[in-house]
């Protein structure tokens, strides 16, 4: 029997090289991969950066230029951070690498943009006559509502809205789910359907609706309206959570003398408190930029919500004092940005246990 | 502690019809298993008497007394699901005393009874975790304690078993049982396990497609089952079964002819079962096929001029080896004649001449 000699390798082999060659590779290509992502994400970022800064900087008319400077600072730092993240392995030693960037670009920020910052563009929340400050009459006659107005409609507005559609979606998805009906399935593509549907093309119609009812004019007449073009997809979603809680536990809690309606809210409600959440968060932040409703149904000043507050402060006949326009939206953006820091953590949280496979 | 009566109780889904009129009845303090196949009824049977499902005819009765209208939730009947369904939200301790929550007990009421029950299946140290924090066997106490604690008329435990691995599944079959002998609470206990069934309960429903088979002991069941279906699902390894035909008081099967003692006419199935074949002597002459051992016996398949076979020795000794000449017997009290187109046991023996 001949022994067919296999090629081994005689030279020691080169770990060292080795392990340069993969870290030399491993860099290229996260750098690579975070560059394109960087590059994607600058066209979201700017238009963020410059709404900040001209709202604290601006004066009328659209002054850039310390959105430059910050950009011109910010941007190198933001370089030599992926650098150092990318080239030094000891996260000790990397975090300090970042936190020394952070203050020296923090230094360089002070003395570039700081002396150029003021909140004259923030009067508006302590001076409602906004509409005599600016370059000409506005559209609406001089007068301009308090921005404080605006922001308790919206805020009502968009809460009882989000409490309507939880009310009812949570309620109505539980039926779906438990129970064969008549019409259940049409019911569903119904309301695919529904959700599919371009809600723009029902404006005259619910104008001339909610003005025959009486409800034009109304936070009210709004709060109905939007509340049921965000049902549909609040009742798919509450179905597909519910559909996920086993009917065991149900029957379980029947049994241990619960009614029906007492096991659901013992039982199975806490069972899909992610799910009412998530569409109540989603219908508040609906609620909070609606626009289009918003602009046809209510005329009167004091029903004005944020919304119109910001499309009012744009429009000018003698053209537009942008540095105002960005620190409302700022304002404006705030709320949002902060419910989805505070709620992230609960949406993303899911546990299911108790019961077996 | 209630006796349990099923009047003609039947349920049905539209066209499909889960459960056939069905009557029985089950004594004060009584372990019954309902026994079957998969969709043979027993699940629907247990949630009948649990209120959850209302029958489609017939009367269900607690105690003489018809319950047909009292809800689910005012039964208090006990019930222990295949998957535990504890409420994966609440603690232990909040899970157990649920049922007691729609009750009006005063606090130490509750802290007694939770300490009772508690101590009856051994989890007095889990009460702070949350379910998915506890193995299968814990979750399956929690269930039986939550189940005991509102000291239930019924007792309801659908496949309790089944979820286990095989050592733990021993220790809760006389877990179980030691239980409801303690609490005296009658019990109904739905398997698929024959094992589990003849163990644990003092009578056994054998249930197949939405119909009762047979009701009877464990030793009724093997030795004298009602049907092919019973006889055939009691026992493990399962019957051997020999089609042929009975006349002229013979059972003809194969060219071979042999005695039968009783009445006996037609397309007929003889029924030996594998610890019944004596092997080494005995007027039938077989061919080890394969030989399996199981430790504390021995599996054989033997070739017949009946057909194949299988048969037990106890023990380790292994008599016979694979593609022996042996002979066979059986004794003319093991047998079991079925009817083959009712499938019902006939009131007769099948005799070796020797």
């Amino acid at each position: 029997m001949s022994t067919a000699a296999l090629p081994l390798a005689d030279a020691p082999v080169d770990w060292h090289a080795l392990a340069a060659q993969a870290r030399f590779r491993r860099r290229l290509s996260t750098g690579l991969l975070y560059g394109a992502m960087a590059l994607g994400a600058l066209p979201v970022l700017v238009p963020y950066l410059w709404l900040v800064t001209v709202a604290f900087s601006g004066r009328t008319g659209a002054t850039t230029f310390v959105l430059w400077r910050t950009l011109a600072v910010a941007l190198p730092a933001l370089v030599l951070a992926s650098i150092v993240g990318l080239v030094i392995d000891d996260a000790r030693r990397r975090r300090r690498g970042f936190l020394l960037i952070a203050a020296v670009t923090a230094l360089i920020l002070a003395f570039v943009a700081g002396p150029h910052l003021h909140l004259h563009n923030w009067r508006f929340l302590w001076n409602p006559d906004v509409a005599d400050a600016m370059l000409g009459a506005s559209g609406v006659g001089g007068k301009f509502p308090s921005v404080w107005t605006a922001f308790v409609n919206s805020l009502v507005l968009a809460g009882t809205q989000m409490a309507l559609v939880v009310a009812v979606a949570t309620l109505a998805g539980y039926y779906i789910s438990r129970f064969a009906f008549s019409g259940r399935a049409v019911f569903l593509q119904g309301l695919l359907v529904l959700h599919a549907f371009p809600a723009m093309t029902l404006i005259i119609p619910i104008f001339l609706m909610m003005y025959w009812i009486g409800l034009q004019d109304t936070i009210a007449g709004v709060i109905l309206v939007i509340a049921a073009l965000e049902l549909p997809f609040a009742i798919f979603v509450m179905k597909g959570f519910f559909d996920a809680v086993p009917w065991d536990i149900e029957m379980s809690a029947m049994t241990d003398g619960a009614s029906r309606r007492q096991a659901f809210f013992h039982v199975v409600l806490p069972q899909v408190k992610v799910g009412m959440l998530a569409i109540a968060i989603f219908a508040f932040i609906r609620g909070w930029e609606e626009y289009v409703f918003v602009r046809t149904l209510l005329i009167a000043q004091e029903n004005w919500t944020m919304s119109l507050y910001l499309f009012w402060t744009i429009t000018d006949v003698m053209g537009v004092d942008y540095a105002l326009v960005s620190a409302v939206g700022v304002f404006y953006v705030l709320p949002s940005v902060i419910l989805y820091l505070l709620t992230q953590r609960y949406l993303t949280q899911m546990t299911f246990g108790g019961i077996k496979g | 502690m209630a006796r349990i009566e099923l009047d003609r109780v039947s349920k049905r889904w539209g066209e499909v019809v889960a459960l056939e009129p069905t009557s029985l009845a089950i004594e004060n303090g009584e372990f019954v298993a309902v026994l079957g196949p998969s969709g043979c009824g027993k699940t629907t049977t247990l949630l009948l008497l649990a209120g959850i499902y209302h029958p489609s005819s017939g009367e269900i009765r607690f105690d003489g007394a018809p319950v047909n209208e009292v809800e689910a939730k005012d039964r208090n009947v006990g019930i222990v699901f295949q998957s535990y369904a504890l409420y994966p939200h609440m603690t232990v301790r909040q899970n157990i005393l649920f049922p007691l929550r729609f009750r009006h007990a005063s606090a130490q009421e509750k802290d007694r009874r939770l300490a009772e029950a508690a101590a009856l299946v051994q989890i007095e140290s889990l009460l702070e975790r949350l379910p998915n924090q506890l193995s299968g066997g814990q979750q399956q106490r929690v269930a039986l304690a939550r189940a005991l604690i509102k000291a239930p008329q019924l007792l309801l435990l659908d496949e309790p078993l089944s979820n286990l691995d095989a050592s733990l599944r021993l220790a809760m079959r006389s877990e179980i049982r030691r239980l409801q002998r303690r609490t005296g609470v009658t019990t109904i206990l739905v398997t698929h396990d024959q094992i589990e069934a003849t163990t644990m309960a003092d009578r056994i429903v054998c249930m197949r497609h939405g119909r009762i088979e047979q009701i009877g002991t464990a030793d009724e069941l093997y030795g004298r089952p009602a049907s092919l279906f019973v006889a055939s699902f009691i026992g493990a390894p399962p019957i051997n079964l020999i089609a042929g035909r009975a006349e002229d008081g013979a059972f003809k099967a194969d060219g071979i002819a042999l005695p039968v003692d009783g009445e006996a006419r037609g397309d007929v199935i003889l029924g030996v079962r594998p610890e019944g074949v004596s092997l080494g002597q005995g007027p039938l002459s077989a061919v080890v096929g394969e030989v399996e051992p199981m430790g504390r016996e021995t599996l054989y398949v033997l070739e017949t001029p009946l057909g194949t076979l299988r048969a037990l020795e106890a023990g380790a000794q292994r008599s016979f080896g694979q593609g022996e000449r042996i002979q066979l017997g059986f004794a003319a009290s093991d047998t079991l004649l079925f009817d083959a187109s009712s499938e019902r046991r006939l009131p007769a023996r099948v005799r070796l001449a020797s």
